[in-house]
């Protein structure tokens, strides 16, 4: 897949940010087909541009952007959202990714950042920092732990990763690069890269679980078509 | 003040209910020992009309507090006063129980409950001393009687201001926690303003190069500092738990060092004060390790995480390793290196701190117990 295919939409409530993102992913010959300022543009132009991958700030107005990543996700699974934050707020981040999110970024990230992690969540990777391997790291150890508050009900209803799953998001969370990892675990990067994903996926198959489970409890499963989120 | 008034406001309309209460009480013991017998029984049903009357217009008048002066209370206490010293002439000078009986303990609360303990007294003393000169032979019941007022006035008045003194500092907090929060909503739409532009300071600054370089460098430490900072506010805590210490915050604070990444869980994660101010004082001395061997600014990580039983902390670089023998050869010489220094302080934890040191970089994990 060449870059003139990797079809963009970037969403950011700050002018400057959205025209200099836009700017710089149209220099590098990637197609922004659509551009939006706060959530409900978002979601209004998503499904006639239907991009492949959404730039999307977290802090926007209208429905946030954990919400817009649900909902466009919900629209085309095949679309890929790819978090670029200013402010880093880690529950934010947390929930996005819970919520399908396959990338987060630093907005001071340089623009060679920026292309690369487009690029590889267009083609299906997952783009992590150090920091957001922490908390989903943290995220499972909770889920696990009941003493930590996790629910310590019947361990199938956790999501539950492997010893290599567990060992190669420690390493990423202590900032090794997927290649570094590869070669000291001797694997290849492919591989590196599934077990990441795989450790997202979990993440989000366990936060739908518990959204479902929420629902029928509540009793809103009559009406979840006006209750989404 | 409000609080003040408001439990001022509760405790009247408990007086209120109490009020009618003793008085069914009083009008019911004087109706079934028959005011008939009294010596004068036309002034007794005078007496316990005017009971019922003054029931009804206290339980007005004290329900609003612009009507709850001091005359108000005054004449509650005189009427009070009035059916004790009536008693005697209308029932008989050898009378057993008042006519008013226990309803006079409605006045004596009115006066604890708006002039705190010392109206209690006044109005405890006031009422059982006349009680008691009113009767030719005080027996032991009246002396009981006499005790009760005099402690149970005293007793609700002070009651009655610590509870007043709570309502008031609770609903401080509450406007404080209230504000507070207002405060660092704004704070935080401020906040990611102000990182958007940092940012992109940073980003198009390093593009031009020369002096726009510089100024995406100074963008780039303000816009960690502010990250950092940001990240300390939000683990200020309201609730009050004492002596415990977010590591996760303190530990998101290094990351302002030049070169420094943090890791950590979403969340707080709480350890015992002495035992957080050590864990950060030794990742600190890690750091200064990695900036004198690997060199200043290198890059290092850090990564907290948090398990029921302990929590666990890497700091690794990517510098070439440390030597091999060399932490040996200074044991020898009898320095106590910083790795030892390192070790004797996680071990003073009741932790355990491991070194892995090879040509791709040094690695300390620490694990303390919690």
């Amino acid at each position: 897949m060449t870059d003139e295919q990797i079809r963009v939409m970037v969403v950011d409530d700050h002018p400057m940010w959205r025209d200099a993102v836009e700017r710089d992913l149209q220099a590098a010959g990637l197609d922004v087909v659509a551009v939006a300022a706060d959530g409900h543009q978002a979601l209004a132009r998503f499904p006639a541009a239907r991009p492949q991958v959404v730039v999307l700030d977290l802090q926007i107005p209208g429905p946030n952007g954990v919400e817009v990543t649900a909902a466009v996700l919900k629209d085309d699974p095949s679309a890929r959202v790819l978090i670029l934050s200013a402010s880093g707020e880690q529950e934010d981040v947390l929930e996005a990714v819970k919520a399908g999110a396959t990338g987060y970024l630093i907005k001071s990230a340089s623009r060679e950042e920026l292309l690369d992690a487009v690029r590889r969540v267009a083609r299906g990777d997952s783009v992590f920092t150090p920091g957001l391997a922490g908390l989903v790291l943290g995220e499972f150890r909770r889920l696990s732990d009941p003493l930590a508050g996790g629910s310590g009900e019947a361990s199938s209803l956790h999501p539950e990763l492997t010893d290599r799953e567990t060992e190669i998001l420690k390493m990423v969370a202590k900032g090794l690069s997927y290649k570094q990892i590869a070669e000291r675990l001797v694997l290849s990067h492919r591989t590196v890269q599934n077990h990441v994903q795989n450790t997202l996926r979990k993440l989000q198959m366990h936060n739908r679980v518990e959204l479902t489970r929420y629902v029928i409890e509540q009793g809103l499963d009559e009406d979840d078509e006006d209750d989404e989120g | 003040m409000r609080a003040a008034l408001a439990v001022e406001d509760q405790l009247f309309r408990a007086i209120a209910v109490l009020r009618v209460v003793v008085l069914a009480y009083a009008v019911v013991g004087n109706l079934v020992r028959g005011v008939g017998d009294f010596d004068h029984p036309a002034a007794g049903y005078v007496l316990l009309a005017v009971m019922v009357g003054w029931t009804g217009l206290t339980t007005w008048a004290y329900a609003d507090a612009v009507r709850r002066g001091v005359a108000l209370l005054v004449a509650d206490l005189a009427v009070a006063l009035a059916l004790l010293v009536a008693t005697p002439v209308v029932k008989s000078p050898d009378f057993d129980a008042s006519v008013p009986g226990f309803w006079v303990m409605a006045a004596l609360l009115a006066w604890a409950v708006r002039f705190r303990w010392v109206g209690g007294l006044v109005a405890g003393v006031v009422l059982g001393a006349v009680d008691i000169l009113l009767r030719d032979a005080p027996d032991g019941t009246d002396v009981g009687n006499l005790f009760l007022l005099l402690l149970g006035g005293p007793v609700v008045g002070y009651m009655c201001g610590s509870l007043q003194q709570m309502a008031t500092e609770r609903d401080l907090a509450e406007r404080a926690a209230a504000a507070a929060a207002e405060r660092a909503r704004l704070a935080r739409v401020v906040h990611d303003g102000v990182l958007q532009v940092l940012a992109l300071v940073q980003r198009r600054g390093g593009e031009l190069g020369g002096q726009g370089a510089d100024l995406a460098r100074l963008a780039g430490e303000q816009e960690s500092a502010l990250r950092s900072l940001i990240r300390a506010q939000d683990s200020v805590r309201t609730d009050g738990a004492e002596g415990a210490v977010d590591v996760a915050a303190a530990l998101g604070r290094l990351g302002l060092r030049p070169g420094v990444d943090v890791a950590v869980p979403g969340g707080a994660v709480e350890l015992p004060a002495d035992v957080a101010s050590e864990l950060l004082a030794v990742v600190t001395a890690c750091l200064d390790n990695v900036e004198r061997h690997v060199g200043e600014g290198a890059p290092a990580w850090v990564l907290l995480e948090s398990f029921g039983d302990r929590v666990e902390v890497s700091v690794r670089d990517e510098g070439p390793g440390i030597p091999e023998g060399r932490l040996a050869a200074a044991e020898s010489e009898g320095r106590l290196g910083v790795s030892q220094s390192i070790r004797g302080r996680i071990e003073d934890l009741g932790g355990e701190a491991r070194l892995t040191s090879a040509s791709y970089g040094t690695e300390w994990e620490l694990v303390v117990p919690r």
